[in-house]
């Protein structure tokens, strides 16, 4: 008898159980979409935007202090340098400065400035603007770690008249042209440079560029915004069109994979350093566009201790360079995109000597016979050669950017088939590294760095150089490269630098694998895509969005 | 007897799947003469063939051979680490639940203080610690797993505790020692011995996810996590690199915790 109300009633309280659940959950669904919705700012009055991803995130964005190649993307228009290099022929054209002149003793530059600029905060630019900027550079409060040192035997600023400022020089200096084309010296407001702190100003940057930096939300975003006012650029700067880009924002794709699928799905328009492998693959996509940039200044290289056993040999720096199929390790790890390099300095840079091409061809007979003639033996038959019962084991440390780890793992196999054990050890950053290279640890070191002029050799190759991680001390060599800095005229500074390339890899001090070369991916929509002379920097006031 | 039926033919796939793996890892020098480290000039990412199973991958390195070889030492890798779990977890365990009092309310706090950690964010503070390396790593997720163990064991133990036979062996003189050896650990024995299968999983997934992020030391040394790395990076030109080395984790992991489940379930128990 009481069956019915129960069965009745039942279903009925489930329901509004099930339908109290039902409710929860969407509410929770709904919230979850909530809180991942990320809320993009407003968009309107963006007239043509692009999204731009850079590949890492620096310690800082400050160019005067920061020394990062990833900060000039965004910077690199939002100041202008007193001198530019023309990306195309390389040469130096009028940037701020309209003229220079170099004293005839070489120890002082006299530059006569533009006088119709301004500042994106209103503020007028003149000598007294340059010197401020001089003036924070030197200040070693700031503690910079690129441009101080790019401004080499500098000791001070005269300002001759409102429009007219002179540097003094210790000694002669010709790499000055090429450290004043850099975004490290860029010529930021003095206003702005007064109200800021050191630390805030990197989030605050004013400069004369094409662009504005509107916002800067640190690890997340940077947006900058076409300057209206811009008619001072260099020759190469197109002029402004409806198709110009107003607003550019970076976004951060530090891990590579994800870049070509950002670039893919239309989260960026523009992005560097693609993986080899994710190049070839975007290539047959009508919708982009794929671009190899090659990178002025050292390749990517390794070291050779020659303070430590059993790299102080000379026969077995020898023997190394002969035993590496370079070919190889560009065609697997780089697919073939990144040309193999042969000394201390890729093609595309000034003064480079292709008479080091003719060195170290891949022999692996050859190497064998060299260490053979040392009186390297396999005598306990473990697939590794020895001496007097010492197996010939090498080190190598390098940090993780830039596929090092596949590059040392072939060198490792390559080189285990002739009876070389290489321990490899990665290290997670700059750093470590470098603590590994001042304890001197290591027979083979793993460090590159980029820029135009060939003095980048300085700090790797002469005996004082503050990088000199190979260890050389050759007279001779410290001599063509300090006479390199001095001499102003080309084929002067061509002669020396062709010298010490050839003097360096005669002596096997270096292990040059490949030429960097940045695999950009743009949208097939935007048009202009060029990068400076320093290959790292885009030139945004060139970029047009076709629709 | 259906239920016992299901749970002796689970277990024994489970056993045979894991035994094959195991054998294949050890067998892997008679199985493939390619050097797994050995990269072949010109035989990059190149497709399963007969000549390569599971192709290859950038570096030209044989993924067949690889995976076998990797076997080892993840599988190394993780016994290690079951092992760094094991032994302290069992007597931090075994002392809080006999004794307890204030032994067992220290211990306690230590390992919930422990747990409150997510045990791979502590394995990896261990690891930046210890340094880079297979050993290191063991001894990072191994101590991570340490708290769980205790607490599990603990629990058993308790429970143990109460059975009139060892309230007998107790009254009848016997001392703690030989009370926890001969009486409280036989009986917890199956509860451990398949929560210590849910480790050994955990401990092959948390070493491989180190060994992925790239903290195991020799960078051609063949393993799973390792070669899940490599794989990545070539996942959409290549997806066999990633595939294999996945497949293997997975089956093992699986076959692991299908045997580990059966072991507390044996027939005869209740």
């Amino acid at each position: 008898m009481s069956f019915e109300p129960i069965r009745k009633r039942a279903p009925a309280r489930l329901g509004v159980l099930g339908v109290l659940m039902l409710v929860c959950c969407l509410g929770m669904a709904v919230v979850g979409l909530l809180a991942l919705h990320d809320d993009a700012e407003s968009d309107e009055d963006a007239g043509n935007k692009i999204v731009y991803g850079l590949t890492l995130n620096p310690s800082g964005f400050d160019p005067h202090i920061h020394l990062s190649n990833e900060l000039g993307i965004p910077f690199y228009s939002v100041y202008d340098t007193l001198i530019y290099r023309h990306p195309q022929t390389m040469g130096f054209v009028p940037g701020l400065a309209e003229t220079w002149t170099m004293a005839d003793d070489g120890l002082a530059w006299t530059f006569s400035l533009r006088r119709d600029v301004t500042f994106h905060d209103g503020t007028r630019f003149d000598a007294a603007a340059v010197g401020a900027n001089l003036n924070r550079i030197m200040d070693p409060e700031i503690g910079s770690q690129k441009a101080r040192f790019l401004l080499g035997p500098y000791t001070g600023y005269e300002i001759v008249d409102e429009y007219t400022i002179r540097l003094s020089l210790s000694e002669p200096y010709a790499p000055l042209l090429d450290a004043l084309s850099q975004v490290y010296l860029g010529i930021a407001s003095p206003t702005a440079l007064r109200e800021q702190t050191k630390n805030s100003y990197q989030w605050h940057q004013v400069g004369t560029g094409p662009y504005k930096l509107v916002e800067f939300v640190p690890g997340d975003r940077i947006v900058l915004r076409r300057n209206e006012d811009y008619a001072w650029g260099p020759v190469f700067y197109a002029p402004a069109s409806d198709q110009s880009v107003d607003t550019v924002e970076f976004r951060f794709y530090t891990d590579p994979p994800t870049r070509s699928l950002a670039l893919e799905g239309g989260d960026v328009q523009m992005i560097g350093e693609l993986l080899p492998t994710d190049a070839e693959l975007l290539a047959g996509n009508t919708a982009l566009r794929i671009l190899r940039t090659p990178i002025a200044g050292t390749p990517q290289q390794f070291f050779i201790n020659t303070r430590r056993a059993p790299t102080d040999e000379f026969m077995i720096r020898q023997a190394l360079l002969y035993a590496t199929n370079r070919t190889a390790i560009s065609d697997a790890v780089f697919q073939g995109q990144s040309p193999v390099a042969y000394g201390p300095l890729v093609s595309v840079t000034p003064f480079y000597s292709p008479e080091v091409e003719r060195l170290y061809p891949y022999d692996t007979g050859y190497a064998r016979s060299l260490l053979e003639g040392l009186g390297y033996a396999d005598t306990d038959a473990d697939g590794i050669l020895d001496l007097d019962g010492e197996p010939l084991a090498l080190t190598m440390v390098f940090a993780s950017w830039n596929q090092m780890a596949d590059v040392a793992q072939l060198i490792q196999s390559q080189w285990r088939d002739l009876g070389i054990d290489l321990e490899l050890i990665q290290v997670p950053d700059y750093p470590t590294l470098l603590e590994y290279a001042n304890a001197g640890e290591y027979n083979l070191i793993g460090m590159y760095d980029f820029g135009v002029d060939a003095s980048i050799l300085d700090q790797f190759y002469r005996s004082d150089g503050a990088r000199n991680w190979s260890g050389i001390s050759d007279p001779e060599l410290d001599g063509w490269l300090a006479e390199g800095i001095r001499q102003n005229a080309d084929d002067a500074r061509a002669q020396l630098y062709a010298a010490a390339q050839l003097r360096i890899m005669e002596q096997a001090v270096v292990l040059p694998i490949r030429e960097y070369i940045n695999l950009n991916g743009t949208s097939a929509r935007l048009d202009g895509v060029i990068f400076s002379a320093q290959g790292w920097w885009p030139l945004l006031r060139n970029l047009q969005l076709t629709s | 007897m259906i239920a016992a039926r299901t749970t002796n033919h689970r277990r024994r796939v489970a056993a045979g799947l894991l035994g094959l793996i195991v054998l294949l890892s050890i067998l892997a020098p008679l199985l493939t003469g390619t050097d797994p480290r050995d990269a072949t000039t010109g035989a990059e990412l190149v497709s399963p063939s007969w000549q390569h199973l599971f192709g290859t991958d950038l570096l030209g390195r044989d993924v067949y051979s690889r995976t076998l070889y990797g076997g080892r030492r993840t599988l190394g890798v993780a016994l290690l680490t079951v092992g760094v779990t094991l032994l302290p977890g069992l007597i931090t365990g075994l002392a809080a639940g006999y004794f307890g009092g204030w032994i067992d309310r220290a211990l306690m706090i230590l390992m919930d203080a422990l747990l409150a950690f997510p045990a791979l964010l502590l394995a990896l503070a261990l690891v930046a610690l210890l340094g880079s390396g297979a050993i290191q790593i063991a001894l990072a997720v191994g101590i991570a797993g340490i708290p769980a163990y205790a607490r599990v064991t603990r629990a058993a133990v308790l429970e143990a505790r109460t059975r009139m036979f060892i309230e007998a062996a107790r009254a009848a003189g016997a001392g703690p020692a030989g009370i926890l050896w001969r009486h409280v650990l036989p009986t917890i024995a199956p509860p451990l011995l398949a929560f210590a299968g849910v480790m050994l999983s955990w401990a092959i997934l948390n070493s491989a996810a180190l060994m992925f992020l790239g903290y195991g030391g020799d960078l051609s040394a063949p393993d799973w996590g390792v070669m899940l790395a490599d794989g990545r990076a070539a996942f959409r030109t290549a997806p066999w690199v990633a595939t294999a080395p996945g497949a293997a984790l997975s089956l093992t992991v699986l076959a692991i915790n299908l045997l580990a489940g059966s072991l507390d379930s044996r027939p005869g128990r209740e």
